[in-house]
């Protein structure tokens, strides 16, 4: 059961601690009281619950826009996509999950306006087809639309709330994540 | 180029799937694993040129499958390139004392690991 059944247990944090998946990160935790959340524009954000192992675990990227004048493979995307997913199901494998017995959630993809275009259908649609691939069961997407989303996830539980945030808001995420360049350096080879 | 054998290692289906079609772009052919177990039955009877392999594995990982390729005569010289999410010093040591010939960070780049592969097959 990951879909959160009592909405007042966010209105009431206690001593919990909140941990913020920026973009590009990620994170894995268990731990009772601790809360994994984030902010999401037309970035993505998967959520994995593992009811049997009783491990939480959240990304947030971005198949990215290519910058002005600047043509990107939209190969070299997918490879930084499936990066940051298999980052987050191998931190959930080390703890104990199975691809089998976690369920996904995938929040954000929004549509916003401007320059954004597709991008966030894109990365909806990516995060889908790779967990899919990979036999991972989705129970839950709340994607699209030109809204941002804040996601807020209860490490030992996996309940989850994923509330709407105006849309003036939404556009100071938009530019936030436009300024970031998501593709990064890697694949250096090191030879023995 | 052409011809060169490659069998990828990886218990992610979408991860073997960028990577089959990263290589057979530049024309190896590729053979696909889902962990060290199905690795080592596939290598029963199959020889390949290079084996690519991921750390993180279920039933037997990276780190068993070269140590166990590394006791057998026939997989003495077969070159091995690790390629995984994990960057830490510790772990890429404990692959070059299992035996593997390279170790490569993810996110990949395909010309990178094209110009690894052709570097341990000449």
């Amino acid at each position: 059961m990951s879909v959160l059944s009592d909405l007042t247990a966010f209105s009431t944090p206690g001593r919990e601690r909140r941990v913020t998946v920026i973009q590009g990160d990620f994170a894995v935790n268990g731990e009772d009281g601790l809360v994994l959340t984030t902010v999401l524009g037309s970035c993505v954000a998967v959520c994995l619950y593992d009811p049997y192992a009783m491990i939480s675990g959240m990304n947030h990227f971005l198949l990215a826009e290519p910058l002005p004048g600047h043509d990107i493979d939209p190969s070299a995307l997918e490879r930084y996509g499936a990066f940051a997913m298999e980052q987050l199901i191998n931190g959930m494998i080390k703890r104990g999950a199975t691809r089998k017995s976690m369920r996904a959630h995938i929040y954000g993809g929004a549509s916003m306006r401007g320059a954004m275009g597709d991008i966030g259908k894109s990365n909806a649609i990516f995060a889908r087809n790779f967990l899919d691939c990979d036999q991972i069961m989705v129970v839950r997407e709340d994607v699209g639309d030109a809204i941002a989303r804040r996601i807020e996830m209860r490490a030992r539980s996996g309940q989850i709330k994923c509330s709407h945030v105006p849309v003036s808001n939404a556009m100071k995420i938009a530019t936030f994540n436009r300024d970031i360049n998501p593709i990064r350096d890697g694949g250096d080879v090191d030879l023995f | 180029m052409n011809g060169t054998k490659i069998l990828a290692v990886d218990d992610s289906p979408s991860m073997r799937a960028l990577l089959h079609n990263a290589l057979a772009q530049k024309g190896y052919i590729v053979d696909q694993a889902e962990d060290g177990v199905a690795a080592l039955e596939w290598l029963e009877s199959n020889q390949p040129h290079v084996l690519i392999t991921d750390i993180n594995m279920p039933r037997m990982d990276g780190f068993e499958l070269i140590e166990a390729l590394r006791q057998c005569d026939r997989f003495q010289d077969l070159p091995i390139l690790v390629l995984t999410t994990e960057s830490s010093d510790e772990k890429k040591a404990r692959a070059r004392n299992a035996g593997a010939t390279g170790w490569i960070v993810k996110p990949f780049d395909p010309e990178k690991l094209c110009a690894a592969v052709r570097r341990v097959t000449h």
